[in-house]
């Protein structure tokens, strides 16, 4: 909200700068973001009065004025049309500065000396108070020759200031100057109090009811100008409302506006003579009935909303807007002023589901105060008074369902001190009495409090508590690490074993990145994967940014993918390991909601054809990445099984599937080259996906024996066939080859020539030791030959 | 006798010439040969004491034995020597220019906010928090109304929520995990929440999805002291220094009072107007913080009569952007290989 400093001193006397004020009201709890001085750059302009004015001797488009400035005169060219002889005008003299920091100086518009400019509402920097086109008009009574800054007002600073949801009562230059004078010392409150209006006279105009038919609204009140004269609002109007970021429009819409700046109270103003009856009725909408507010745009409404409705027919969207129907226009010459209170969430919700964020649903959503509704209309009417031009009728018509009782609200002693560690009862009811907070009962331990109806964000102790500490400022509580200490701090399985993972993870050369959890639909079909997988089941956001972030992921491999691909766009060549750690989001099963598993992902991409010192020692290959996943487990004791396996995106003939005590727990892969292509990621990639949760149980790290009497080795040559995988061959020797077998490595597998189409050759070497003696040659050579009898019956060729 | 005493002396002597101008392990070999081999002068002398009369015998050959340990002692040091020249000589040759790139893989690197969270959450436990998590995609109830924050409330203004097709939310907080932590362990209660948090905003200082750090400390007698001490101690942790803060008036739904804390800028400590971290106000935002609403302790099952507690809320992007200087929260999240590694792999 933006407060011009001027216009709050009116209302409370601050002693201090505007920038120490916004200091202490950002301590307290009004944020102040900026404070602008609109009209800073602006020098030396004056007030000029127009005294003779001619058409250009050569140009028929430009004038010739004569300006004079309390003394000397001068002569000025211009292309304005709306200047007349005995106007006021701003004038800039040479060597004076204007809005955009131009300096002025002498012009010559075909042999006529213009000295300096007379000046637009644009030049002087407030483009928003011009109420026609061309040279600003200064309001009459104004000096020839007065300093303008001065004259206008100017010389003011604006507070912009973030207002917080629960502080309605802070949209008003009432409510805030009642929180200065709380929050800042030395302080004097002016003007508060707001005169009732008068109630039940009949008027002059002729009015046939008021109904509320909803709930939403329960106090409205009406007030009838039968006569107005609709022209531009005073200067001095244009531009507070300028200053508070309002737009004018006219004098009635402006009057509704300036009021409601000063009351926190929205106004409505209803051309009286459009409204189809001398009738109105609060109601709630109709699903699907449609409005067209009076911007132009039509909107359809749905239960829920209120509407103000005359003669069966809409004119409002309560709290909201009017309708174009019985707008303000330039012909109007009666207008009815609707002031009213109106549910805080019922105008919320509509506000948010049109997206119709104005000054008065802003206001009405965070509730006004309703000891303020009629009176507004009371200030509204001395306002018009000023005015002139205007026949106005202080007496209001009122119809309400409902009466605001004041809130009584205890402080204990016990409950101050133990949030606060200050227990001063006295003082804090003096703190709380500056604040409209009347004590209405004290003892040694408790006092109770009357509060305000414009404070309807105090309704517990505890807020009683935030006013006197944020008021005697939160510096002066202490500060203490958090006594008692029920045990100690677990960091738990879940962050132990991401961080094992991830510092095993960058040993290894990987990247650690974070993608979003949210993905473009799309990858579900780029990695192939089938209706019948879960993973195509993911969630949609249903109000997404972009398509391209609208899917919750199902797997970490887009974001990885996505990744390589941004790498590869901005000209990355080389070889790159990425992982992620992070959930994915699968549909539940057996009537879960959802399901959120952790995940951890890499992939390794080999680089582009570049060339490289050590290349072959840098490419990945399958096997390789089996060696990381391996060491990634390794890290928490946990040992997988690999076995051939497929993934909807794996290449056929190099997936693997990791199992953990025979749960699956992960895959292997070399990314399906098909796919690659159309990612336009020159391959191969490799990847792996681990589920985290499998990894959480760490397995007891265990040591082995000792060994003191060294192995015995032989080699063992079979040829099997090629379906058999090698880890099987393995399991067999181990089971065939009895006891004393230590130790077996796989070192060489060969297929070709010489080996039958269909197998292939392996070759291990084999250790055999006994942990308590040195084993005789004789006695390996027996069970060596023993183990190939075995095999051989078991089906294998041996060499 | 002195025939043999001279011939010994001769050995010696040409003996010790000819090693000293030995520079090879392969002369070495042949000296070894020519005086120790099998056909070695000096083993033909020793062969040739027989001929000795017998009462000359034993002098000679002790005097030959002595001979002979000299011989291979003065072998053996030389054999060191040239070992090591040779040594020397050879490593001179084979030499490795270790300016060269290394060969396999080095060190990877983490990303900047993962990395903050580990460390923000350690000083946590150090304060004896113990983490706990909830569920990324979670309900109205406790996102909002668990929090105090009912439908429609303008409240729900401060945080743009994605829904999903499910009915569900993605939190816009990880408050969430508070009601759920009290309703699961009761009180008293200390934990810290890491996770992602979803806001449908998108600009230079906002990201669709971005990390928080909740915290939540349930007892009886907790005062704002506590919280200003833990926050004050965490702050001084993660920067490194203590660094002067200041608590600000706030609100938020779920806690009463609410308070932002604020810290003194680690880069210019309020003393230049024109820095780029504070923008010359001298203070940071860090978090929003406060006492836990009474209605937030019912949600979770616990007497607001007999507990209280205070919660804070911060990020961790936050957090890492100041430490490491960043300042476009988006490509946190994109994964370029050149911004993680600073440059070089």
């Amino acid at each position: 909200m933006r407060i011009s400093w001027k216009w709050l001193n009116e209302f409370c006397k601050i002693p201090l700068s505007p920038e120490e004020a916004a200091e202490r009201l950002t301590v307290t709890g009004c944020e102040v973001e900026s404070i602008e001085r609109p009209c800073s750059t602006l020098k030396g302009l004056i007030v000029g009065k127009v005294e003779k004015l001619q058409v250009h001797p050569e140009r028929s488009d430009l004038f010739v004025a004569e300006v004079e400035l309390g003394g000397p005169r001068v002569q000025c060219v211009t292309a304005a049309q709306n200047l007349r002889e005995g106007d006021t005008v701003p004038y800039g003299a040479p060597g004076s500065v204007i809005a955009d920091g131009t300096v002025l100086g002498k012009r010559t518009f075909d042999s006529v000396v213009s000295v300096g400019m007379m000046l637009s509402a644009e030049e002087i920097g407030l483009p928003g108070i011009a109420d026609e086109f061309g040279i600003l008009r200064l309001p009459a009574g104004l000096t020839a020759g007065e300093d303008l800054i001065k004259a206008l007002n100017l010389d003011d600073c604006i507070l912009e200031i973030s207002i917080t949801p629960n502080r309605g009562d802070l949209l008003s230059l009432i409510g805030l100057a009642r929180e200065c004078y709380g929050v800042i010392e030395g302080s004097t409150l002016e003007k508060q109090e707001l005169k009732p209006p008068r109630i039940g006279d009949p008027g002059s105009v002729s009015w046939d009811g008021l109904t509320l038919a909803d709930p939403g609204c329960p106090l409205y009140g009406l007030s009838f100008a039968p006569s107005v004269q609709i022209r531009p609002s005073p200067m001095g109007t244009r531009i507070r409302l300028a200053f508070s970021g309002i737009r004018s429009i006219n004098n009635i819409v402006d009057a509704t506006n300036y009021i409601m700046l000063v009351t926190g109270q929205p106004l409505h103003a209803f051309d009286l003579d459009r409204l189809p009856a001398r009738e109105i009725t609060v109601r709630g909408a109709r699903e699907g009935e449609r409005f067209r507010t009076l911007d132009g745009q039509d909107h359809t409404l749905a239960e829920g909303d209120l509407l103000i409705t005359s003669g069966g027919i809409p004119v409002a969207l309560a709290g909201v807007m009017g309708g174009e129907n019985s707008e303000i226009t330039a012909e109007t010459k009666s207008v009815a002023f609707e002031s009213a209170f109106f549910e805080p969430l019922r105008v919320s919700r509509t506000a948010r589901r049109l997206g119709m964020g104005t000054e008065a649903s802003y206001r009405f959503s965070r509730g006004v105060d309703p000891s303020r509704v009629l009176p507004t209309l009371s200030c509204l009417f001395e306002y018009l008074l000023k005015d002139g031009a205007h026949q106005v009728e202080e007496n209001v018509r009122v119809v309400s369902s409902r009466s605001w009782e004041k809130r009584r609200i205890p402080l204990t002693r016990r409950k101050m001190h133990r949030v606060l560690l200050w227990d001063d009862l006295e003082q804090a009811s003096k703190i709380l009495q500056k604040l409209d907070l009347k004590e209405i009962s004290a003892t040694g331990e408790k006092r109770v409090f009357e509060i305000p109806t414009s404070r309807a964000d105090l309704s517990i102790e505890e807020d009683l508590i935030e006013e006197v500490g944020r008021l005697r400022g939160y510096e002066s509580v202490p500060s203490r690490i958090p006594p008692l200490l029920h045990g100690t701090g677990r960091v738990g399985d879940e962050v132990e074993a991401h961080r094992r993972i991830r510092v095993a993870a960058m040993s290894r050369g990987f990247l650690e990145i974070v993608t979003y959890s949210f993905i473009n639909p799309k990858w579900v079909e780029w990695l192939r994967i089938p209706e019948t997988d879960p993973r195509s089941r993911g969630f949609r956001l249903t109000n997404p940014i972009s398509q391209d972030q609208s899917l919750m992921r199902t797997t970490l491999l887009p974001g990885l993918l996505q990744a390589l691909q941004t790498n590869l766009r901005s000209g990355w060549k080389d070889p790159i390991r990425l992982f992620e750690v992070g959930r994915v989001f699968l549909p539940g099963e057996e009537g879960e909601d959802h399901r959120e598993s952790l995940r951890m992902a890499g992939v390794s991409w080999n680089g582009k054809e570049r060339r490289i010192l050590h290349e072959p020692y840098l490419k990945d290959d399958v096997l390789s990445l089996k060696a990381d996943v391996l060491a990634l487990c390794g890290s928490r004791g946990q040992i997988p099984d690999f076995s051939a396996g497929s993934e909807p995106f794996g290449h056929a003939g190099q997936t693997a599937e990791l199992r953990l005590e025979g749960k699956p727990c992960g895959y292997l892969t070399s990314i399906k080259p098909g796919i690659l292509r159309e990612l336009e990621i020159p391959g191969p990639v490799f990847a792996f996906e681990l589920d985290i949760e499998s990894l959480l149980p760490e397995k007891g790290f265990r040591f082995g024996q000792v060994v003191r009497y060294p192995a015995v080795y032989r080699d063992i040559s079979l040829i099997a066939p090629l379906s058999r995988p090698a880890a099987s061959v393995e399991e067999d020797l181990r089971k065939l080859g009895g006891s004393l077998l230590r130790e077996l490595v796989l070192f060489d597998v060969y297929q070709g020539a010489g080996i039958p189409e269909g197998t292939r050759s392996l070759a291990f070497s084999l250790a055999y030791g006994d942990p308590g003696r040195t084993l005789r040659d004789e006695e390996v050579d027996a069970i060596h030959e023993q183990l190939r009898r075995n095999l051989s019956e078991k089906g294998y060729i041996l060499r | 006798m002195e025939t043999i005493n001279a011939k010994i002396a001769n050995i010696r002597e040409n003996m010790m010439q000819e090693l000293d101008s030995a520079g090879s392990s392969e002369s070495l070999q042949a000296l070894r040969v020519r005086y120790l081999g099998k056909r070695g002068e000096l083993t033909q002398m020793l062969r040739s004491l027989g001929n000795l009369p017998p009462e000359k015998r034993p002098a000679a050959g002790q005097a030959l034995n002595e001979l002979r340990q000299e011989i291979e002692a003065a072998l053996e040091a030389r054999s060191l020597l040239i070992a090591r020249a040779e040594d020397e000589a050879r490593e001179a040759t084979d030499f490795v220019d270790v300016t060269l790139p290394p060969r396999g893989r080095g060190w990877g690197g983490f990303h900047p906010v993962v990395q903050t969270m580990n460390e923000i959450i350690d000083i946590f436990v150090g304060m004896g928090f113990s983490v706990a998590y909830g569920p990324e995609i979670e309900d109205d109830f406790h996102n909002f109304e668990a929090l105090n924050i009912p439908p429609h409330h303008p409240a729900r203004d401060m945080q743009d929520t994605f829904y999903l097709d499910n009915g569900r939310l993605l939190r816009t907080h990880t408050s969430p995990v508070e009601v759920r932590a009290m309703l699961r362990w009761g009180a008293p209660l200390r934990i810290i929440v890491p996770g992602k948090v979803y806001r449908r905003d998108s600009d230079q200082t906002h990201s669709p999805m971005f990390h928080q750090l909740e915290g939540l400390l349930i007892d009886e007698d907790v005062s704002l002291a506590d919280l200003k001490g833990c926050l004050n101690t965490f702050v001084g942790a993660i920067f490194g220094r203590p660094l002067d803060s200041r608590f600000r008036a706030s609100y938020f739904p779920f806690t009463e009072p609410s308070l932002e804390m604020d810290v003194e800028c680690f880069a210019c400590s309020g003393r230049n107007p024109s820095c780029r971290i504070c923008k010359g106000t001298g203070w940071l935002e860090i978090l929003g913080c406060g006492m836990t609403h009474p209605n937030v302790l019912r949600y979770g099952g616990i007497d607001p009569d007999r507990y209280n507690g205070f919660a804070w809320g911060m990020g961790p992007d936050r957090v890492a952007m100041l430490k490491y200087g960043l300042t476009d929260l988006r490509v946190l999240f994109e994964g370029h290989g050149s911004f993680l590694t600073g440059g070089g792999y």
